[in-house]
């Protein structure tokens, strides 16, 4: 852990981008944490028949709509799934983009999720106004 | 008043003798090799059924057989019944029934085997072994699922009435469903048809929700509701409202958050109010807490709902309550409260806390007379629950055998059920 920690510093000093990607992660976590994790819990694991787990998601590691989607919106809003979890998850529409940016990007690039970085604009693309 | 509760702890002491007994787990003593729990000294667990699928609440039978209610279906039934017919502890027998359905509640009553689905009670003839056959007979039906505990544990007079849970679909009756600066509706609609018990008669049939009476009210959820044959009462364990730190981070800390509300256990007589959404307990504060969607700050009380009996730790969640008729057991369980906590999700980020199954010793009047016990505990599997993803078993519902055998439920890992007996004659 530390040395990965030494190494994730090494980089930062070498390379603006890497600043970048860090002070990313950082905030999303954050956000993560603020918003989602009571729910989803810090791990992504969820609750078992309540929150669903983000761990290995398929929506997390499909199309950038997804996860933007299902904050913008809600799970009410979303196509039924063969999931069945007894707690509604709210809208989070009153986020900005950007925030909602950072929190797609951190689900999906944590929990063995790969899908992939999402910007302001992508989530701006989605709102109903667009 | 100084007087009074001297008086009261006199008697508190006078009276305690008769309940010395029950000990509760030693906190030394390893689990078991076998079941993974861990229960009081002279008493033994066994792994009753594994692989039962999503068990919920049971009812055993004077013939011996486990009826459990599962909220999955399993090959296209909703209920398993179970026997153990060598006498060995273990299920040995199983017969699935309630085809097409799911539900949570189980019960027996007047020769009756009672199954509460998300909308509607059924019920079919107690069969002197087995499963029930046929049709199920609809007692009620049409009660609104609104998905968030939405789930119909129920229990019996013993007078032809059926006291059904209505959780309600809602966190804090906040205006927009939990969000961060939503303030609660005052009067809060949601308590019109949901968040109370109903009782129903049970002498009729295809009854609706409004064929019913709102019984008692204010409660988010009482997964845990069972009457107390001996002092002719409802009592109920509610489920405390989630999330004080996500949505007033400048009133609560992580900690303040993982500890509060309290879990409330309740005696409750008719027209009852326990003050959901309005107030919430912090057994620091005297009086309710006016609940921060309301305006409160966190100290300021309100005189709306009655206050519990106990008030357990935050979150644990309570999803079973039987009184012990405790034939099979030493002295000081007879009336006694088995209380089955699921185990929390809403204290990250500290570690997550209940996971286990309480005793509350009680006299034969329904009040609480001594200090509550640990039951059973150790079904996470692990020492310290960070996610409950991770606990490999959760207590669920709880019954009484004929014999005194104490079992209960988990849903996790496949399903399982315990079975407790006391040894130490």
């Amino acid at each position: 852990m530390k040395a990965s920690n030494i190494g994730l510093i090494a980089a930062v000093l070498v390379s603006g981008a890497a600043f970048g990607a860090d002070a990313r992660e950082a905030k999303g976590k954050a956000l993560y944490e603020e918003h989602c994790a009571a729910c989803h819990q810090f791990d992504g694991g969820g609750v078992p028949m309540m929150q669903p787990e983000l761990i290995d998601k398929p929506r997390a590691n499909g199309p950038i709509g997804g996860v933007i989607d299902m904050i913008l919106f809600g799970s009410a809003a979303m196509k039924p799934t063969d999931e069945d979890y007894s707690n509604e998850m709210p809208a989070f529409g009153h986020l900005s983009d950007k925030e909602i940016a950072l929190i797609a990007t951190y689900v999906r690039t944590h929990f063995n999720n790969n899908g992939g970085y999402v910007t302001s604009d992508d989530v701006r693309d989605r709102r109903p106004s667009n | 008043m100084k007087k009074i509760l001297a008086t009261a702890t006199l008697i508190a002491a006078l009276a305690a003798p008769a309940y010395a007994q029950v000990t509760g787990v030693d906190a030394a003593a390893p689990f078991d090799a076998e079941t993974g729990i861990r229960v009081p000294a002279g008493f033994k667990s066994t792994v009753f059924a594994d692989e039962v699928g999503r068990a919920r609440h049971m009812a055993v039978s004077k013939s011996g057989w486990v009826y459990v209610a599962l909220r999955r279906a399993v090959d296209g039934f909703g209920a398993v019944a179970l026997k153990d017919t060598d006498g060995d502890g273990k299920a040995d027998v199983r017969e699935l029934f309630a085809e097409g359905v799911t539900g949570t509640g189980m019960g027996i009553d007047g020769g009756k085997l009672y199954y509460g689905t998300n909308t509607s009670i059924l019920r079919w003839d107690l069969p002197a072994e087995g499963a029930p056959a046929g049709e199920a007979e609809v007692v009620v039906s049409g009660m609104e699922d609104r998905s968030q505990h939405s789930d119909k544990p129920f229990t019996f007079d013993g007078s032809g009435h059926i006291y059904v849970n209505v959780g309600a679909p809602s966190n804090a009756c906040m205006e927009k469903m939990r969000t961060k600066g939503s303030p609660g509706m005052d009067p809060c609609p949601i308590l019109e048809d949901f968040g109370g018990v109903w009782r129903f008669d049970l002498s009729k049939t295809g009854q609706n929700q409004a064929d019913g009476v709102r019984y008692a009210t204010g409660i988010r959820n009482a997964m845990a509701l069972d009457w107390n044959m001996a002092a002719g009462s409802l009592y109920l364990a509610q489920h405390g409202r989630d999330q004080l730190q996500s949505f007033f981070p400048d009133l609560y800390d992580a900690e303040a958050s993982a500890e509060l509300p309290a879990e409330e256990f309740h005696r409750v007589t008719e027209g009852a109010n326990m003050g959901w959404p309005y107030g919430y307990v912090d057994p620091s504060v005297e009086g309710r807490v006016l609940m921060p969607e309301y305006g409160g700050d966190g100290k300021q009380t309100t005189d709306r709902g009655q206050m519990p009996l106990i008030a357990f730790p935050g979150h644990w969640a309570p999803n079973d309550l039987i009184f012990v008729k405790g034939d099979g057991l030493p002295m000081g369980y007879k009336n006694g409260a088995l209380i089955a906590f699921h185990g929390s999700w809403n204290r990250a980020p500290m570690p997550q806390a209940g996971y286990r199954v309480v005793f509350v010793p009680m006299d034969e009047a329904g009040n609480v007379a001594g200090d509550w016990v640990t039951f059973a505990d150790g079904f996470p599997g692990i020492e310290v629950v960070k996610s409950p993803r991770d606990a490999k078993h959760r207590p669920t519902g709880l019954a009484e055998g004929p014999d005194g055998a104490i079992y209960i439920s988990s849903l996790m890992s496949g399903g399982r059920i315990y079975r407790v007996t006391y040894e130490g004659k």
